[in-house]
């Protein structure tokens, strides 16, 4: 997908499946330019695009009649109220009259909103604000609900609590998700699926299973004992002179050679003779920043070879 | 679901009445849908809904209620003189159809400065028109709502006026005569308010997507409606140039056409019939025109 200055998103090759998706990536990454080829609201320069088994360039209004989506930005009427808005985007989207009323009343008690409905827009916080957003985004009964970054200026609780009713949206009502976030950690909490881009390319996509949890190795967090010095250096340096590649982050290890049962016996041979003691041991575990970062790095090498930046975007 | 009976149930568990509350919840839904004709009559009637300051604070509803009155004003003094002085006067005399245009341009120009702003700069600037954009409508049938919205509510006060009249005086017997004349006069009030409504329905609109400020707009409206005869009269009457130069006068000519949908030669007998209805259509597809072009090249922030 090109614009005039800049390619927005670039050789993107990708297949969805059913569930909660993540898509990640910073600020500029290309996520609501994806958004926006996915609504059939772009049309990409090259390349085809498939979503829930229609082509958004050509059937655009059929397909988003099945999908509820819920915006980035804040700013919504604020003399509406917050029923009379959820109605009327329901309506919109093809409901008869009394059945947007019925489903603006329970899409907003679904998201917590059920005694506020009656409120103005203009008078809600942002966390109401956002629960508005995917009220109207639910209330036509979507087959696929699309949020940009829909916890974007909530508080801890307030996240959480947002997150949970996504992931029952999912679960209770079968209601595909995808929602753009820059926060990998609650993406990873509650996605199923993650597509990560960067700079407008694919970064990395898979299962939550397949791209972060228990990876391989050993990670060990060692006390800094005053009485002995350098005994944390000493465990790594021995660690590394029996085979095992170390990566150590201040007290903590990552440890990674032929099995895990030989590293444990490293660790443990090697924390005895450095006179060092063990804070935390266990089988190191690779979050999705772990992920992101390393592909991130990757594709950076990559793209300053010849030839990176050919590709389609499908 | 949650079944919450109405009334506790009787001895041994039976319950007396059938009638209970059921709250049901979030559900799925896999009734009809109206598509996008269903849409665009949605968008149309919201966006009238909220011109008119129906379901809004009562600030909004100051000036649709003062330009409505403005506009009914004449009807209701015109009627009233022919119910208590018609067979002294004959109100036909005091004010003709096309004339009744004149009376009422004041509420018409305030109504086109208010309405098309309203209509589509608000959506611009609260993040609507992003919404709308992700529902099946797209930006031609987007805008295909916002002219029926803005063209039908202007109709409130080029149609609703004349059409008071017209059945006032049928009441009192100073209408038309006989079922022939009465519906062509009927026939001219309709297509007489569509024309003056569509032409500044096409104006305002263009006015108010070339500006993300809703007062900006509405000026912009008024500045064309008094500007515009200034620089024909101007040309016409001060440098002596062709009378065809009171074309550009977009505010005058729909009403000059009004007098010619009546058969009369109006307040510029010096233009051809043919002129003033081409120059209209000019000024109609034109400013749609604009709005096109506009749209098509604006960026949606989502």
């Amino acid at each position: 997908m090109e614009f005039p200055s800049t390619r927005a998103l670039d050789g993107l090759d990708l297949a969805v499946p059913p569930g909660v998706t993540g898509l990640v990536g910073a600020n500029g990454a290309g996520k609501t330019t994806l958004i926006s080829l996915m609504l059939g609201l772009l049309r990409p320069t090259s390349g085809s695009l498939s979503v829930l088994g229609l082509d958004p360039a050509k059937n655009g209004p059929e397909l988003r009649a099945r999908i509820g989506y819920g915006p980035e930005r804040n700013v919504l009427p604020d003399d509406l109220r917050a029923y009379d808005f959820v109605r009327h985007l329901a309506e919109v989207k093809g409901l008869p009259r009394d059945e947007a009323r019925t489903r603006a009343s329970d899409s907003l008690y679904l998201v917590g909103l059920g005694e506020e409905r009656f409120r103005a827009l203009g008078t809600m916080s942002t966390g109401q604000r956002q629960r508005v957003k995917l009220a109207q985004a639910i209330a036509a009964d979507p087959t696929l609900v699309v949020l940009d970054e829909p916890t974007d200026g909530l508080d801890p609780v307030q996240r959480d609590e947002m997150l949970n009713i996504i992931v029952d949206i999912n679960r209770t009502f079968g209601i595909d998700v995808m929602l753009s976030s820059h926060v990998l950690e609650e993406v990873e909490r509650i996605c199923d699926h993650v597509v990560a881009l960067d700079a407008g390319r694919l970064v990395a996509q898979g299962t939550m299973t397949e791209l972060a949890g228990a990876s391989g190795g050993v990670a060990v967090e060692l006390v800094d004992i005053a009485e002995v010095p350098g005994s944390i250096d000493q465990v790594e340096q021995q660690l590394a002179a029996a085979g095992a590649s170390v990566r150590r982050n201040g007290p903590i290890l990552e440890l990674s050679g032929p099995s895990d049962d030989e590293l444990f016996d490293a660790v443990t041979a090697a924390v005895a003779d450095a006179g060092a003691r063990i804070r935390k041991l266990g089988v190191r575990r690779r979050t999705l920043d772990d992920v992101f970062t390393a592909d991130v790095v990757s594709a950076e090498y990559a793209g300053r070879a010849p030839g990176a930046n050919e590709g389609s975007d499908r | 679901m949650t079944d919450v009976p109405l009334t506790p149930p009787g001895p041994g568990g039976a319950n007396p009445s059938s009638a209970e509350i059921v709250a049901r919840g979030f559900q799925r839904y896999d009734g009809p849908r109206s598509g996008v004709l269903g849409a665009i009559r949605s968008v149309s009637w919201q966006s009238m809904r909220s011109t008119l300051g129906i379901g809004r604070p009562a600030r909004h509803k100051i000036f649709p209620v003062i330009a409505v009155v403005i506009a009914y004003v004449p009807a209701i003094v015109f009627v009233g003189l022919a119910v208590l002085v018609g067979d002294l006067l004959d109100p036909n005399e005091v004010a003709d159809y096309p004339g009744y245009y004149a009376f009422i341009t004041a509420a018409i120009l305030l109504f086109a400065g208010l309405v098309a702003p309203e209509v589509l700069v608000g959506d611009r600037r609260n993040g609507m028109l992003a919404l709308y954009l992700s529902t099946p409508l797209h930006r031609g049938t987007y805008l295909v709502a916002k002219a029926v919205a803005i063209g039908v509510t202007l109709m409130l006060v080029t149609l609703g006026p004349p059409l008071l009249v017209l059945i006032g005086y049928t009441f009192e017997s100073v209408g038309p005569d006989g079922f022939g004349a009465w519906m062509a006069v009927l026939g001219r009030i309709i297509v007489s308010a569509f024309a003056v409504s569509a032409a500044l329905t096409s104006i305002s609109m263009a006015a108010a997507s070339i500006t993300d400020r809703r007062a900006f707009a509405s000026i912009g409206v008024v500045l064309i409606a008094l500007a515009s005869p200034a620089v024909a009269g101007a040309l016409v009457d001060g440098a002596e140039l062709s009378p065809n130069w009171r074309l550009i006068d977009v505010f005058s000519m729909p009403f000059e056409l009004v007098y010619r949908v009546y058969g009369e030669p109006g307040n510029f007998p010096e233009l051809s019939t043919f002129n003033v209805i081409a120059v209209n259509l000019a000024w109609t597809l034109g400013g749609l025109a604009v709005v096109a072009w506009r749209y098509s090249r604006l960026v949606i922030s989502r």
